[in-house]
């Protein structure tokens, strides 16, 4: 059971949430996240199930033209 | 003549500036450069991108990069740079709101990975759809006179027409059509966005009558990035100026500056020169 987290494999956190994803991955802020390819508002957080190799994109400011 | 908006400030979507030049944040050897050519150039916005994390420190993106551009205080324009759809443009820009808690964006829908050239009828399509979902758009197109129609008809309230492929630095390639834009498009914001690479390319297209400038490499791949913000502050300004205050037309044939009645000496050159016998 895992997920794959900016293209890397990852377990599936219990419960399997993006919330729960998130607390065990602990990313900088500030981030925002994406669900299998998918905007997921930070108010959705804990609604959103993740199952077993599903894609999880988590993105921070960077520079740009 | 194109109407000469004499206002000094540059309105896009209701917020005023009193800079006309757009700044990106990309390519600066350091930190430290950037936040100096920031200061040197000082500019309305601050265009910037969403990525994902990589790991290990990074001066331009994360947690340092975001408090760089904090204390900078400045209008905040995330892109959609590298989005190939409308649906991946779409995605970005909603994280990139919840990101920077804007609603601007700056919508790149790129139809050609060689030219980045923009794909247009993905960018009209994205357009419509961030312009329902509440997003202040500046689209990133080029000169083309009935794209840049349907942009304004689906509610973009400002247009990014490129001068030249994104990093060329070649300056305008298409002048005609550029100024021809500018006659059309008369009453919505123009910045050139794109290709830009020496002070003399952006004060050429204000002098037009453009609105702003949006550049990047130009400045951040100088030699000296910190002088060369402040060359193209200095130009954009001057370049508006000039065009606020009516160039003179253009004469065939020369035109003597100073005054030709009462000059001592004169000779009517319009008289067969005497036959010297």
């Amino acid at each position: 059971m895992f997920v794959i987290v900016n293209g890397e494999t990852r377990p599936l956190p219990e419960p399997p949430t993006l919330t729960a994803l998130l607390i065990s991955l602990s990313p900088k802020t500030p981030f925002a996240v994406a669900y299998n390819e998918e905007f997921v508002s930070r108010g959705d957080y804990d609604s959103c199930r993740i199952s077993s190799g599903d894609r999880i994109d988590i993105v921070h400011p960077t520079a740009g033209g | 003549m194109t109407e000469r908006r004499i206002d000094d400030q540059l309105v896009i979507y209701g917020r005023t500036f009193t800079s006309r030049l757009l700044l990106g944040t990309s390519r600066y050897e350091s930190p430290s450069l950037l936040e100096n050519a920031i200061r040197a150039a000082d500019p309305a916005m601050l265009t910037v991108s969403l990525r994902r994390q990589v790991a290990g420190f990074s001066p331009d993106s994360g947690q340092s990069f975001w408090n760089l551009l904090r204390e900078t205080q400045r209008t905040i324009l995330p892109n959609t740079a590298g989005c190939l759809s409308p649906h991946e443009a779409i995605k970005t820009a909603c994280m990139a709101r919840e990101l920077f808690q804007t609603n601007l964006i700056k919508l790149e829908v790129i139809g050609d990975e060689v030219s980045l050239q923009p794909d247009p009828f993905g960018l009209v399509e994205a357009a419509n759809q961030l312009v329902r979902l509440g997003f202040q758009v500046l689209p990133y197109c080029t000169e083309d006179w009935i794209l840049c129609r349907r942009l304004m008809d689906v509610g973009c309230q400002v247009l990014m027409p490129w001068a030249a492929p994104i990093g060329t630095g070649q300056g305008p390639r298409n002048a005609r059509a550029l100024r021809e834009l500018r006659e059309r498009a008369s009453n919505i914001p123009l910045i050139v966005d794109a290709g830009i690479g020496l002070p003399s390319h952006a004060c050429q297209v204000m002098e037009w009558g453009f609105d702003g400038v949006l550049l990047n490499t130009a400045v951040s791949r100088a030699d000296d990035p910190v002088r060369m913000a402040g060359a193209f502050a200095s130009a954009i300004k001057a370049g508006h100026s000039a065009f606020v205050a009516g160039p003179m037309v253009v004469q065939e044939t020369a035109v003597p500056s100073t005054p030709e009645i009462g000059r001592p000496f004169a000779t009517d050159y319009s008289t067969p020169l005497a036959t010297a016998n």
